[in-house]
């Protein structure tokens, strides 16, 4: 693990962490470390408990047992200590979440205003670079509504990225995508994971875990069941469970 | 009596007492939102106890006749050594009931806002309170402007519980008990009352549907 490699503390990592759904474990003993510009892969069946891991690195879900620690410390509980430790994480979901009711450009100023206390101009001046940098800066004054899903999925990128996170977690970004806006969300997070963002990102899109993950984590049933580099991961999976699960997804 | 006698006779009360149904409705519906806010915070916060407070409000007096509700406010809250007078009476308990109603607008508001939206707010870092003053209201106050405008409506409706106390002056369908006492303008003195409050309640439509077409958030 490259955090042992250079000796850093890790900016993500979780201890012995358990969860369960009512009788449903969903996480079993998870142990996870993510080291400072690390992109980190996890894939598995739905249902495998990949995405409530993603959640509880923020505490969208909370933990039944064990540790999350951010850059060596402890996940607050709650409360404004809580809030403040989101604000220094991205997340990136599924289904966008934009503020409907907010321009493209007031949802990537929301947070530095609000929350860091960042000037108005300044703000609005910085969010305009993001969502050049994310090619929506033309789109700027109109509502979510009125874009396409990949355009709403970058405005959400550049929304968290206002925000000069230590890491950002990616919740599915393409799932619910059509597939021609598939590859403009993947090319940013390309480009952000070759800038060197600490990423960790659950997904199926197996060409982007081999261009740029530097580690890919298999679950199954709530358990990490295999972890690796992504050439030697999807090429020579170990285990059973993970090749059935490639094949499966390959279609053959 | 004709339209024009009671005109003659009484015009000068009807446009005092629509005058006064008019103030009473606005003063009553701009504390019903304020209450309406309140209560459905109540409703949505973190803590238990606040959301039981906020849905027993709202079983309570939503399921409570008017004319009983203001029963209790005329002769039961001097017993607490509130005394109000009876223009005030009317108001307390048409706000009361209405509020109930409120809540459950922008509650319903609340619901077409979804999980994620709050989930992305929690993950940039906002506070329960930021949350809930700058993605929670905004867009329930926004989607339920025509539930609303009903409201508006039936708050003007309500003030017509004037008429049960003595109250000076009268508002619309007290005067026409005060008229129908002294002359026999029956049902043409109702008449006349009641071209009052569909006038005004067509003008709150009107008003109301322009307002939400302006406000409306796209999904």
């Amino acid at each position: 693990m490259t955090s042992d490699r250079t000796g850093d503390v890790p900016v993500i990592e979780l201890r012995h962490v358990d969860k369960h759904f009512g009788d449903l474990h969903v996480l079993r003993d998870i142990n996870l470390a993510v080291a400072r510009g690390e992109v980190l892969v996890v894939i598995g069946p739905s249902g495998s408990g990949k995405s409530t891991l993603c959640r509880t690195i923020n505490r969208l879900e909370t933990i039944d047992s064990g540790e999350v620690l951010i850059e060596g410390k402890p996940l607050p509980l709650e409360g404004r200590e809580l809030a403040a430790m989101r604000a220094e994480l991205g997340m990136v979901f599924q289904s966008f979440n934009l503020f409907a009711h907010k321009t493209i450009l007031e949802n990537v100023t929301l947070g530095p205003v609000d929350v860091l206390g960042m000037d108005k101009a300044e703000a609005r001046a910085r969010a305009m670079e993001l969502l050049e940098r994310v090619g929506v800066a033309e789109q700027a004054d109109k509502v979510p509504a009125q874009l396409s899903g990949g355009q709403q999925q970058r405005v959400a990128i550049a929304r968290s990225l206002a925000m000069h996170p230590k890491a950002m977690l990616f919740d599915e970004p393409t799932s619910a995508l059509d597939p021609e806006m598939i590859n403009e969300v993947l090319d940013v997070m390309v480009e952000l994971a070759r800038g060197g963002m600490t990423m960790v990102v659950v997904t199926h899109e197996m060409s982007f875990a081999r261009r740029v993950a530097d580690r890919v984590v298999f679950m199954a049933d709530g358990q990490i069941v295999e972890e690796g580099a992504p050439d030697a991961f999807f090429d020579h999976p170990r285990t059973q469970r993970a090749r059935d699960f490639l094949d499966s997804i390959r279609g053959h | 009596m004709g339209i024009s006698e009671l005109l003659s006779t009484y015009g000068g009360d009807y446009l005092s007492a629509l005058v006064t149904t008019w103030w009473m409705t606005a003063v009553s519906f701009a504390f019903v939102m304020v209450l309406s806010v309140a209560i459905t915070v109540m409703r949505v916060s973190p803590l238990k106890p606040l959301r039981l407070a906020g849905d027993f409000y709202v079983q309570v007096f939503r399921n409570i006749p008017g004319v009983a509700l203001l029963v209790i406010v005329v002769y039961a809250l001097p017993n607490l050594r509130v005394v109000l007078d009876y223009t005030t009476c009317v108001i307390v308990t048409t706000v009361l009931m209405a509020s109930a109603f409120g809540s459950e607008n922008f509650m319903s508001g609340i619901n077409t806002i979804g999980v994620g939206q709050i989930e992305a707010a929690r993950s940039l870092g906002l506070t329960f309170t930021q949350i809930i003053s700058k993605i929670v209201i905004p867009q329930a106050l926004r989607s339920a402007v025509l539930p609303m405008t009903n409201l508006l409506i039936a708050v003007m409706l309500t003030t017509a519980l004037g008429s049960q106390v003595p109250m000076n002056p009268e508002e619309l369908t007290g005067i026409v008990s005060y008229i129908n006492t002294r002359s026999t303008g029956g049902v043409l003195a109702f008449l006349i009352a009641a071209l009052g409050y569909v006038g005004t309640a067509a003008v709150i439509s009107l008003v109301g549907n322009r307002l939400d077409k302006k406000v409306r958030i796209l999904r």
